[in-house]
């Protein structure tokens, strides 16, 4: 294969290409639902192409195919260039890339059980009684449990002559209950909502989730809402438990510190940024105890590599260090604008897309103690745990998050129990309301599998480590 | 460039997956897509891609149970390969007690959706369309978006016999043009045809919004009488589809409109179908299991008549399918990929001049479900918003976020326009809708800009 991407970056520079790069990608993935102690679906699918990039003239060009005799390589690379051509009928600053040094190598996620080595009928076995736990408590209407595989295997050329190979596999599972009764419907997930807990990793991470151990609980829970009051509308105290520190992270700290949205390039899309390239080092964006980094290199994680897909070495970056700005994660374009070099998040969601810049594993590093410790020192707030909802502006300044369920506190413990609780606020204000971050005990390194960017739209899978927060003055309860 | 395959070549391949030993039944969707973006941002065009692919997805039955496989090697040898992948994971499995079997041997309804100049447009067609868009902006104002077109081909064939194709193309420009202090205005537009966009008129609308909504000011959260222009319309009507008209959901007690059938759940001037075959939209006239597709009148005078169903939750509601299905596995069950709503009698200009005080809407954004049940969502808008004040615009205000139930929505519209437009929510589906004036609808915050 690697031969391969090397034939189109050879045709590509042959066709008129001043910078060339190829990937050739093959991705499998393996997808179980079980419902009800029933197969609900399972599947497995197969993609393998090449994607060549080039630049000509410094605009961007880009073709892709699943075809991959050798002349329609040789015809793919072509057509990039024709399409880099066409670009310069506009015209504009010319594109230029950060320099890197050319690098040649393979790098292999790291696992300890392989799961598409794993028997079909273990997995099943595994959802199936996963189901059958939930479904003994009362009341409950859906018992529903996933696994989710994929193995990528990557193979990039450029013309630069870096050459490297990577197969990153991850793993995912989790349980889902459903409770429906006189017009209400609640929900309550394990470890995480919306499919699990992915990772980097084999089938010993989804073994080790207490898919089984927590089924019953996770249902109960689900039951328990819907006798639980609403969330109050009150302007209080917010304590977040890490897997929804996980989506206020992604959602107004990654995607603002993406260069390529600051630069305007997402304008259209997804939108812009509040952070602009002067803030770096000033822009006061969170309490102290906000630092946040970009580690591709943090084994586990779903944004971990040997490389990006522009052959840039995994880094660990300091985007926020005590609360202040410091840096955004970039790529070899977009670095170059402002004279530095790439910190490595260019990443395709696959061989048929161009790379653009993603969340690597986009942490909040620890500070002291656990998320008991930290509801035992509050006195009055509400605790709010697991991701049903998030909405954000185009510009990542006000947001509004959904948990499936949340408690009062009061003093110091764990009291009444609130249905649908919600909260919303300014991004700078929020994180700067911070007065309590966990440490590592309880910090958790979260797959984010599904986040969404780009023209044609691409699926990125990022990560997400972090602990359990608190906020003070957080309007909670927002009501339709 | 890529062309169509055609049917032959696409039965030759699937009979290797239809014959496969010791399946009851198989079922192949083929599927191939080829096209180009010409991305653009700060009036420049800054990605530009072309891409083909395609795609085999095997369902194969044996005793009741199910396995679904899929690859994009396209060859009697791929999908054989799929075929015995699939089965091998049937084997595992429990039957599905609501497996409605596989589709029988049906006529489809003809739609020609096809346009060769479309899916052979050159990237330098693009780029010049482009570069008349962005000659529109005024000085001081940029603009960004992305202009599509597309070409795709999908067959559906079983073992039961069933055989059907259908070629499309489809083209997209969106935009939104920036500059001014704060100002931001957008448009798009959606068509079978590249020959039928008209790229500078698009960036005209946009750029006269990004003027208009220069220096906006605060208004404080609360409920407002709005005019939702109709690509705020689709973000109503496409999550409506999405928590709502679902059969699944529907039987299951997951929607909003679970157990509601026969009743006033908006006001009698609104109506919606689902109809893939109707002038005006860009629908395949099957589903993906085969089936062809019904309209579907889901909402009429206001009173909530049924939901789409595929072949499995038909069985699950004891009702017929209406054709559609999406790609199998589908835990969310079907979905309305082209929605109508009626059109009323009123206009945008209309509305802005029978309102005292109230906001209009171009767009919303980033827009997701707060209570599914309540048909709640929330979100903000973007692009162009604007304070309405004694029957005129007065002047542009920053952006605002709405948690709102669209039935309460759909319930206190009070005029709906005559002119509709065909606005996108969500990927793959696409709503044909009319602006509307909604009284008490709920900011409920704002942002900065």
């Amino acid at each position: 294969m690697q031969e391969r991407a090397k034939q189109a970056v050879d045709a590509a520079t042959r066709a008129g290409a001043d910078y060339a790069d190829a990937r050739v990608v093959r991705e499998d993935s393996e997808s179980i639902t079980v419902r009800n102690q029933e197969m609900e679906g399972i599947d497995r699918a197969t993609t393998e192409g090449i994607g060549v990039r080039v630049l000509v003239g410094g605009y961007w060009g880009f073709a892709a195919t699943a075809r991959m005799d050798e002349p329609e390589i040789a015809r793919t690379a072509e057509v990039a260039v024709h399409v880099a051509k066409a670009a310069a009928r506009l015209p504009m600053e010319p594109v230029r890339l950060a320099e890197i040094q050319p690098v040649v190598g393979t790098w292999h996620s790291p696992m300890e059980r392989d799961p598409f080595e794993v028997p079909l009928e273990e997995k099943v076995a595994l959802l199936m009684e996963a189901t059958r736990r939930m479904q003994t408590v009362k009341g409950l209407s859906f018992a529903e449990a996933t696994t989710d595989l994929f193995r990528r295997r990557s193979w990039l050329a450029t013309n630069e002559g870096t050459a490297v190979e990577q197969t990153i596999v991850h793993s995912g599972g989790g349980i889902e209950a459903s409770a429906i009764d006189d017009g209400e419907l609640q929900r309550r997930s394990h470890p995480n909502s919306f499919r699990g807990h992915i990772a980097a990793a084999g089938w010993e991470h989804v073994a080790r989730l207490g898919l089984v151990e927590e089924a019953e609980r996770t249902a109960t829970e689900a039951v328990e809402l819907l006798s639980a009051k609403p969330c109050p509308s009150e302007v209080t105290t917010l304590v977040l438990d890490s897997g929804q520190v996980e989506l206020q992270v992604h959602e107004s700290v990654g995607h603002p510190l993406e260069l390529d949205r600051v630069l305007g390039m997402e304008e259209a899309y997804a939108g812009s940024s509040f952070v602009r390239p002067e803030d770096r080092g000033t822009l006061r964006y969170g309490s102290p105890l906000l630092s946040i980094t970009a580690d591709a290199t943090v084994p586990g994680g779903l944004g971990t590599f040997g490389w990006d897909d522009e052959g840039v070495p995994a880094q660990r970056v300091p985007l926020i260090v005590d609360g202040v700005f410091q840096d955004f994660m970039s790529s070899r374009e977009t670095a170059s604008v402002l004279g530095v070099p790439s910190n490595g998040a260019m990443r395709a969601d696959g061989w048929q897309h161009l790379p653009l810049i993603r969340m690597t594993n986009v942490n909040l590093e620890p500070r002291e103690g656990t998320l008991a410790e930290i509801v035992g020192d509050t006195r009055d707030g509400v605790f709010m745990s697991t991701n049903t909802s998030w909405s954000i502006d185009d510009k990542r300044v006000n947001f509004q998050f959904g948990c499936e369920v949340a408690w009062r506190i009061k003093d110091g413990r764990l009291t009444e129990m609130y249905r649908n609780p919600n909260y919303t606020g300014i991004t700078t204000e929020f994180w700067g309301s911070c007065d309590a971050v966990g440490g590592r005990e309880d910090w958790t390194l979260w797959g984010t599998p599904n986040c969404g960017k780009g023209q044609p739209g691409q699926v990125a899978r990022v990560g997400h480590g972090v602990p359990p927060a608190r906020f003070r003055g957080v309007q909670v309860g927002v009501r339709g | 460039m890529a062309g169509l395959i055609g049917p032959d070549e696409v039965r030759r391949v699937a009979a290797a997956a239809l014959e496969l030993p010791g399946a009851d039944g198989v079922e192949v969707l083929f599927a191939h897509e080829w096209g180009g973006l010409t991305r653009f941002a700060s009036s420049a065009i800054h990605q530009s891609t072309w891409s083909e692919d395609t795609a085999i997805r095997i369902r194969a039955v044996r005793e009741g149970r199910i396995g679904i496989a899929a690859t994009n090697d396209f060859t009697p040898e791929g999908a054989r390969a799929a075929a015995e992948s699939a089965l091998e994971m049937a084997a595992v499995v429990s039957p599905d007690p609501l497996d409605p079997g596989l589709a029988p041997p049906q006529a489809v309804p003809e739609r020609d959706g096809f346009d060769e100049a479309t899916a052979g447009t050159t990237p330098e067609h693009r780029a010049a369309s482009v570069a008349e868009l962005v000659a529109q902006p005024p000085e001081g104002f940029t603009a960004a978006g992305a202009y599509e077109t597309r070409a795709s081909e999908v067959a559906v064939a079983n073992t039961e016999g069933q055989f059907c194709w259908h070629p499309w193309s489809q083209t997209s420009i969106t935009t939104v043009v920036t500059g001014g202090e704060g100002g931001s205005g957008f448009a798009e537009c959606f068509a079978a045809r590249a020959a039928d966009l008209d790229l500078a008129a698009i960036g005209r609308r946009a750029a006269d919004k990004a003027v208009a909504s220069r220096s906006p000011v605060a208004l404080d959260p609360g409920r407002y009488t709005v005019v939702l222009e109709p690509a705020a319309v689709s973000t109503l009507v496409g999550f409506l589809a999405w928590i709502g008209f679902g059969g699944r959901s529907v039987a299951e007690g997951r929607s909003c409109l679970s157990g509601r059938t026969g009743q006033q759940v908006a006001a009698p001037s609104i109506t919606i179908y689902d109809d893939a075959t109707a002038s005006g939209t860009l629908g395949i006239p099957f589903d993906f299991e085969g089936v062809p597709r019904e309209r579907v009148d889901l909402i009429e005078r206001g009173v909530f008549r049924t939901a789409v169903y595929d072949m499995r939750t038909a069985k699950q509601a004891g009702t017929t399918t209406t054709g559609h299905a999406l790609p199998p596995p589908n835990p969310e069950g079907p979905f309305p990929l082209n929605l109508f709503m009626e059109p009323g009698d009123s206009s945008v200009e209309e509305m802005i001049a029978t309102t005292d005080r109230g906001v209009l809407v171009t767009r919303f954004h980033y827009s997701n479900v707060v209570h599914p049940v309540e048909s709640t969502i929330t979100g903000m808008t973007r692009d162009g918003t604007f304070l309405i004040e004694r029957g005129e615009v007065s002047r542009p205000v920053r952006n605002l976020r709405f948690t709102q139930s669209i039935l309460e929505a759909l319930m206190n519209t009070t005029a709906i326009g005559r002119e509709t437009e065909l606005a996108s929510e969500f990927f793959y589906s696409a709503s044909r809708v009319p602006p509307l004036r909604v009284e008490g609808f709920h900011f409920s915050g704002r942002s900065d800009h």
